[in-house]
């Protein structure tokens, strides 16, 4: 027996296992016996350290190359300044989605969230004129109530958090318009919303040591919390979770009702990032937060969504676009670059996990 | 052997090969599984292949399937034409086929359907499915086997043994090549005893129709009884091949493992005076799908087995009694009462329960074998501050070093570690958690001699803590060796309980049908 835990640190379940949904799927992980395993293990063994990284150095990679063919715009203090700002909500979001993946369950409508928090947190401050405090509170109820309501169908009626969330996702953009009549609220925020966008603490804005802080709890639960370790052995395989005792129902729809409440703070984050609302707010930022966390899925903790690797994709996906921006690239680079990441990710993740995923 | 004298008699005489193989290495990054690795099959024989988990045997099966390349230099025939290693339409078109051990199935579809999704499906003039003709051709080849059976149910509704026998249909019946050799991979895994006796014959019919098998297994009694020669392999290399006559079960386990096999520890005395008045676990009109009306007492400290046949309600009673499929009927540990449905209650109760299908319900697959073992219980290891990790290490650990899981390595994702061992780290999973009961659920399946031992030698230690153990087996030898006393199931009730001081394996066989 080859001994691989020191060269690697495969820890928590597999994502791409645990999105094996089918029959046959399934059987497909049964089928794995020691000697295929043993050739697998030395199949992804090689390329180890590097490949965990890679990112890391596609990043550095990135950075002196525009550094390089645009020093005087790309290595600016300004760019780090809306690259910071611009990657927090984007770092939140994905951040929001890697709770109920790590237990194998999808949470498409963090976007529709993140968009209702946006639309509701400024009708009640400027339109019924709430004082602030009251109004984030009852923005953050508003989001958890739709957390509880994604749980509550997942776990009571069974029905895949895949179409669960699609359908609530597409239900709350329907409310979003309805709350707003499709006019989004753009100005006359409170003076103190405003400022705390434009708020910077060493030319780094607010926003992005928000998202710092909310990214430091979610690593600290999910790799030292006893909820973190049971979300990973839910996704890993929840029948066996289940017969060790874990309350996989409770796990997937707390992981459920935190990513609400997460995205509704990407929200509150957003409004003060802007200064107001717009319509597509938040589904624009549900795909790049997936892409960020397969892509984060392939590093580190190779094959395991995990909080490190997300903002590294995050921040690399960022640079790259603010990179061809600077170039004179148009304004379609982001969705074409975070559409090819999401596709990448998943690809390099099936690689090294050999199974086939989810669509 | 002259070409002539087959194509003129169009018979093979026994002593021709059908499959041969030699000087056959692999080499997997650094280690090499197979060394030199000589294998004959002759024509018209079944030729059983043993060795432990970990042998060779599945990466040698896989190179003849065409799943693995060898290393340059071994030289593969069947009958007389060079067999491309390594190639799997090659291996197909020479003639080898498959069965796998988990058959490989749609289980949701019927015997029809996954027959013809491998042969093709007979179609009438104008292009559509011929139903008429795809029936017909499946009731040919199921009953060329000897088979009769419902072909238009869902598969997940057949016998095991049912579902061996289409597995093997199907293998024989893939139009293109003649087949000339089955090779069958541990077919008896799932199945109980008195099917393996239907198999045997269908292997005898397959063997007339001038295939010849290949017969991997686990199981010494079986190998012993089917095969004409067996070919013993040890690390990756050749022990010995040797015909039938000269071969008994002591002397196959010594081959296999190259060693005696430890001593298992000496029974705690089972004076039923010293036992605890109040069983540890009581069961009362318990009822399920299948199981009806059951009622059982374990004491402390004994191990009370389970036998019956597929269909009996033996694969269903681990699930009732743990609480993970809903019961009618009463579950009492340590006299209080165990909610259905609540796992997690049972547990904090006092069970435990070692499920049947090791990778489907036990085993956290990518996760590390200490996140494995500590999964059930990580209250130890929290503080404040969360979990403290070199603890939790630590005491991984120490039931890696005592249960003898290899690889000594906590940190090893669990898919890696062969199926023995991952059944030692389940084992150590439950045994953390000090049950007063221990449900074990065929908890040898698909494990090799020396595993076995050692895991019945584990349980047997455990009973000396007053461990009570419910022991649910299809393996007769098994429960005679294990348990103290034995429930034999019959259609979902208990028919009789027995003492096994003085059973055979066939004396409980026979009291399963």
């Amino acid at each position: 027996m080859v001994s691989t835990g020191a060269s690697r640190q495969l820890r928590f379940g597999h994502w791409a296992n645990r999105m094996t949904v089918t029959d046959t799927n399934v059987q497909a992980v049964n089928d794995i016996d020691p000697s295929a395993s043993q050739s697998t293990r030395r199949h992804s063994r090689l390329p180890s350290v590097l490949n965990k990284i890679s990112l890391l150095l596609i990043w550095a990679g990135l950075i002196m190359l525009f550094g390089t063919l645009r020093p005087h715009t790309f290595l600016t203090l300004a760019t780090l300044r809306t690259l910071s700002g611009d990657i927090a909500i984007t770092a939140v979001m994905a951040i929001a989605i890697l709770l109920p993946l790590a237990a194998n369950t999808f949470d498409l409508s963090i976007g529709g969230t993140m968009g209702l928090a946006v639309i509701v947190v400024t009708e009640f401050t400027v339109k019924a004129q709430f004082p602030l405090a009251l109004a984030v509170l009852l923005t953050l109820v508003i989001g958890v109530a739709v957390g509880v309501a994604n749980a509550v169908i997942v776990s009571r009626f069974r029905v895949n958090s895949f179409i669960t969330t699609l359908g609530t996702a597409s239900m709350l953009v329907a409310t979003q318009q309805w709350i707003s009549g499709n006019v989004p609220i753009t100005f006359g925020l409170p003076k103190v919303l405003t400022d705390l966008g434009t708020a910077t603490l060493f030319t780094i804005p607010l926003v992005f040591y928000c998202m710092v802080v909310i990214a430091v709890v979610v690593w600290y639960v999910l790799d030292f919390r006893q909820f973190g370790r049971f979300l990973y052995a839910t996704g890993s395989n929840a029948d066996a979770a289940r017969l060790a005792g874990v309350r996989t129902g409770r796990i997937v729809s707390s992981s459920l009702v935190l990513s609400a409440l997460i995205a509704t703070i990407a929200g509150l984050l957003f409004v003060v990032r802007i200064g107001g609302a717009s319509e597509d707010a938040g589904t624009s930022y549900l795909l790049p937060a997936f892409a960020a966390a397969f892509l984060g899925a392939t590093q580190f903790k190779e094959g395991n969504v995990n909080v490190p690797g997300t903002l590294l994709a995050v921040v690399t996906l960022a640079t790259g676009v603010k990179g061809f921006q600077l170039m004179g690239a148009a304004f379609w680079v982001q969705q074409m670059f975070d559409g090819a990441a999401l596709i990448l990710g998943v690809a390099l993740a099936v690689r090294s996990g050999r199974q086939r995923v989810l669509g | 052997m002259t070409p002539g004298a087959i194509s003129a008699a169009g018979l093979t005489s026994s002593t021709d090969s059908a499959l041969s193989v030699t000087g056959l290495s692999k080499t997997f990054g650094f280690s090499r599984v197979l060394q030199g690795v000589n294998l004959e099959v002759r024509a018209a024989e079944v030729h059983g292949l043993v060795g432990q988990n970990g042998s060779g045997k599945s990466t040698l099966i896989k190179i003849l399937a065409g799943y693995h390349q060898p290393d340059p230099g071994a030289v593969g025939m069947v009958g007389l034409r060079t067999l491309k290693l390594g190639d799997s339409r090659h291996a197909f078109a020479t003639g080898l086929r498959f069965v796998h051990q988990d058959l490989g199935l749609a289980p949701a579809l019927n015997a029809l359907d996954n027959l013809a999704l491998t042969s093709g499906y007979r179609r009438s003039r104008s292009g559509t499915i011929s139903w008429r003709r795809v029936r017909a051709a499946a009731e040919e080849s199921l009953g060329r086997l000897g088979y009769d059976f419902d072909i238009s149910v869902p598969v997940s509704r057949l016998s095991a043994s049912e579902r061996t026998g289409i597995a093997i249909a199907r293998a024989l019946d893939s139009a293109g090549s003649r087949p000339r050799v089955l090779v069958m991979d541990e077919p008896t895994a799932a199945l109980p005893v008195a099917e393996v006796d239907r198999l045997f014959q269908v292997l005898r019919t397959v063997l007339m129709g001038g295939v010849a098998i290949v017969y991997v297994s686990h199981r010494f009694s079986e190998v012993l009884e089917i095969c004409d020669r067996v070919t013993v392999l040890r690390d990756g290399r050749n022990v010995a091949t040797r015909p039938r006559p000269s071969l008994d079960q002591p002397t196959l386990i010594d081959l296999t493992i190259g060693r005696a096999l430890p001593l298992p520890s000496e029974l705690v005395d089972r004076d039923p005076t010293t036992m605890d008045p109040v069983p540890a676990l009581k069961v009362r009109s318990l009822a399920g799908r299948v199981i009806d009306n059951v009622d059982l007492d374990i004491c402390q400290g004994e191990i009370v087995g389970v036998a019956g046949l597929t269909g009996s309600g033996r694969d269903e009673l681990a699930d009732l009694i743990f609480g993970v499929s809903p019961r009618r009927g009463q579950v009492i540990v340590g006299g209080e009462v165990v909610p259905s449905q609540r796992p997690d209650l049972s547990m904090r109760r006092g069970m435990a329960l070692v499920p049947a299908e090791r990778l489907l319900k036990a085993g956290l697959g990518r996760m590390t074998v200490r996140e494995n073992i500590t999964i059930g219980n990580l209250r130890g290891f929290l503080s404040r501050f969360g979990l403290k990790r070199e603890v939790e290490r630590q005491e991984a650990q120490q039931w890696i070093d005592r249960l003898d899981i290899v690889p000594k390595d906590t940190e090893a994702p669990f898919v890696t570690l062969s199926g023995g061992n991952q059944q030692k780290a389940i084992l150590a999973r439950v045994l953390r958690l000090s049950p007063r009961i221990l449900v074990l659920d065929e908890p040898t399946q698909g494990v090799d001699v020396g595993a076995r031992a050692a895991i019945h030698d584990i349980v047997r230690q455990e009973t000396r803590r007053g461990t009570g153990v419910l022991l649910i087996s299809a393996d007769s030898e098994e429960l005679i060796s294990l348990a103290d006393r034995v429930a034999v199931l019959v259609h979902g009730r208990i028919a009789g309980m027995y003492s096994t001081r003085d059973m055979t394996p066939s004396m409980l066989t026979e009291l399963t049908v």
